[in-house]
């Protein structure tokens, strides 16, 4: 059962060995083997090429293969670490590693520091910080007056913007989200605890040798 | 075939054997679980005692063979069970903890139960008094309840498959995983030699192959079990299958002369062999032999299970900072930070909206919706103008989730999640969270009025597109969210 399709997969673009994976994330090989089953499905949602592209990404995210978001957006480009436009397995399982809830923390702060670091300058900057807040609004149909946007961006300056040079560093970002933990709340998926239990179909296809246990 | 189990010592060591025996025992499973003695054994699987290897927490670990589950088209049954099980944690169900794999064996890591099985007990005992009875078999109703308001059937309940722990209580075994069951423990002492492998639990409706309800299936075989708690035996037996077949199709059978006049109305109401008319879980929990001894908050206690929503307000607990929102954590609420959508196909459905409304007042509202539809309301008021609200229904499944948080004095942010139990073909109907509870929130909404209104075509904000003729096929689900988009 699937053996076909099983080899036929192997041979994607960008298909690496999960002992491999599992030895550098903090994934075991199961679980690196049920993460395949879950790309296998999303890489061949709409393009059946074994490449996530950006619309079969929004289609897991939003049901919906057109629905821009910026926040799924900037997600997207750091996953494409090659940045070549699509996520490859390898990509794939490196990157959901940092939502990992044992990943360490400081992997995430670094992470979301690159995330919201929009234009890639190495700072977040406070036009930045108010396009994000316009955007979170905007998609939750939230109406504030600009007066009161502009006072929710200047608070959270004033707090994370320790030098006060109007913009936030990779320094004062670490500070500011340790004092804050809750920040890091979107860094981590608790689903990644279950993901055997999760994607069973992996136990049919699993390549662990029985003599290896 | 060779159990590998036996065989690991006697082949070359691989990377991962040569690193587990450098730490402790050669026999350790996927460098977690070291493998005990054998305590079950059955047409497709194995179960072995085992320890989690850092903590030292005892496993039953159910060893299938693929090739046997792939010969007998079985396949489909374990994905599915398994999906279905995980979804189930109650402290009267055995609970699966994980699922690992090789090249030829599928291993179920379930909670390990001390004491054993039920009928054992019981077979020393002969028969129990109506109290201890009764005292079983509310645990395993609310079991049976809990699992069905989720969607989980159980299929092949009967006296082996409910086991009894160190501490006297009862656990429900192979809920879900019932193509699973192993046909017969090793070591058992067997009180009913006469049912091995015949139908003494089946419901008429599945003799007569009729399509049936498997929630009243399951009711069925809660009456055969209830029955013999409290007779000592079976209600339908036969050496001849025919026969058998014969007294569970009319529903014939004698209680003994000890069994008191309201536990024979219980049991007959669910011995009926119509299962259109047979008693519903609403039904026993509402019998008077059932409640005997027991006030409403009792029965709530019994009967509501909420390790979704324990878990939830633990979380939030600890997540609370005593502080206003600021631009990161509203920024955090995106969806597009809610990775969750590539792992199920079902995504929590959330809405929010803002309100000058102050906790208490939001809270009350919660609560008086809920109230007014027959539901209950967990309220919990928080530090610096949060608050969060679940309303959940008599199982103790969650509805709706409200969580409120401030974003400065005069404005909260609401926001509104659908709860896990509710969905098109739930229990409880058509969405609670969306159709009652929104409208109503929105009604407390007061007019702020925007100075200056944000421009909607601010070019990074969100462009929403369609939300359907997208063209693109959808993931699982075709109507999953198209009132999300909306």
């Amino acid at each position: 059962m699937g053996c076909m399709i099983s080899k036929q997969f192997k041979r994607i673009p960008g298909y690496e060995d999960p002992t491999l994976l599992a030895s550098e994330t903090s994934f075991s090989l199961n679980e690196v083997e049920a993460l395949y089953e879950l790309f296998k499905k999303l890489s061949h949602s709409i393009f059946k090429d074994g490449l996530i592209h950006k619309e079969e990404f929004q289609l897991a995210l939003f049901r919906n293969s057109t629905r821009k978001n910026l926040f799924a957006d900037r997600i997207f480009d750091l996953f494409d670490l090659k940045r070549n436009g699509v996520i490859e397995f390898g990509e794939f399982v490196r990157s959901l590693s940092v939502f990992h809830p044992d990943t360490p923390k400081s992997d995430k702060i670094n992470f979301a520091f690159r995330l919201y670091d929009l234009r890639n300058t190495g700072f977040i900057e406070r036009e930045e910080l108010k396009e994000m807040v316009l955007a979170i609004l905007n998609e939750s149909d939230i109406i504030l007056s600009d007066d009161m946007v502009e006072s929710i961006v200047d608070k959270t300056f004033q707090q994370a913007d320790s030098k006060g040079d109007g913009r936030i560093d990779l320094d004062e970002w670490k500070d500011f989200a340790s004092q804050n933990p809750a920040l890091l709340k979107n860094m981590t998926l608790p689903y990644l605890k279950d993901i055997t239990t999760a994607f069973p179909s992996f136990v049919m296809r699993s390549e662990i040798e029985d003599d290896s246990l | 075939m060779p159990d590998p189990f036996t065989k690991a010592n006697g082949v070359a060591l691989t990377r991962e054997q040569t690193l587990s025996s450098t730490n402790g025992p050669a026999k350790l499973l996927f460098g977690k679980y070291e493998l005990g003695k054998m305590v079950g054994c059955g047409a497709f699987a194995k179960v072995y005692h085992a320890r989690q290897v850092p903590t030292g927490q005892s496993v039953a670990l159910k060893v299938l063979s693929k090739p046997r589950i792939v010969k007998s088209g079985m396949y489909i049954n374990v994905r599915r069970e398994i999906v279905s099980m995980r979804r189930i944690r109650h402290p009267h169900v055995v609970k699966l903890i994980d699922v690992m794999a090789s090249q030829s064996k599928i291993y179920l890591v379930l909670e390990y139960i001390k004491g054993g099985e039920m009928f054992r007990g019981i077979s020393a005992k002969g028969k129990l008094n109506e109290d201890s009875a009764r005292d079983l078999f509310r645990q395993l109703l609310s079991a049976v309840a809990f699992c069905h308001s989720r969607g989980v059937f159980h299929r092949d309940l009967k006296l082996e498959n409910l086991l009894l722990d160190e501490f006297g209580k009862l656990k429900v075994s192979d809920f879900g995983l019932s193509a699973l069951s192993p046909t017969s423990f090793s070591n058992q002492t067997i009180l009913f030699k006469t049912l091995c492998g015949t139908p003494a639990y089946v419901a008429p409706e599945v003799i007569s192959r009729r399509p049936y309800d498997a929630a009243k299936v399951d009711l069925w075989a809660c009456g055969v079990i209830l029955f013999v708690l409290s007779s000592g035996y079976l209600p339908f037996n036969d050496v001849n299958l025919m026969m058998l077949y014969r007294k569970i199709y009319k529903a014939e059978y004698r209680f003994p002369k000890w069994i008191s006049p309201d536990l024979r109305t219980l049991i007959s109401r669910m011995l009926d062999s119509n299962p259109e008319t047979r008693i519903t879980v609403d039904g026993i929990i509402n019998d008077p032999w059932f409640r005997y001894g027991l006030n409403q908050n009792q029965i709530d206690e019994l009967m509501q299970h909420q390790p979704e929503i324990e878990d939830r307000i633990l979380k939030i607990d600890q997540e609370e900072e005593k502080r206003d929102l600021n631009a990161f954590d509203l920024i955090s609420l995106s969806r597009g930070f809610d990775l969750s959508g590539l792992f199920v196909s079902q995504k929590a459905k959330k809405e929010r909206l803002t309100s000058s409304g102050t906790v208490e007042e939001i809270l009350d509202k919660v609560e008086e919706v809920g109230r007014r539809e027959g539901f209950y309301t967990l309220k919990r008021k928080g530090n610096e103008g949060r608050g969060m609200a679940v309303v959940h229904g008599s199982t103790g499944g969650s509805l709706a989730w409200v969580e409120i948080f401030r974003l400065n004095k005069d404005i909260a942010l609401i926001e509104i999640e659908k709860g896990e139990v509710e969905d098109e073909e739930g229990e409880y109907g058509h969405n609670f969270w969306k159709n009652k509870l929104l409208p109503a929130l929105h009604g407390l909404q007061t007019e702020i009025e925007p100075k200056t209104p944000i421009s909607p075509n601010s070019p990074l904000s969100v462009l929403d597109g369609p939300s359907s003729g997208s063209g693109a096929p959808d993931m699982d689900d075709p109507e999953s969210d198209s009132d999300l988009i909306s």
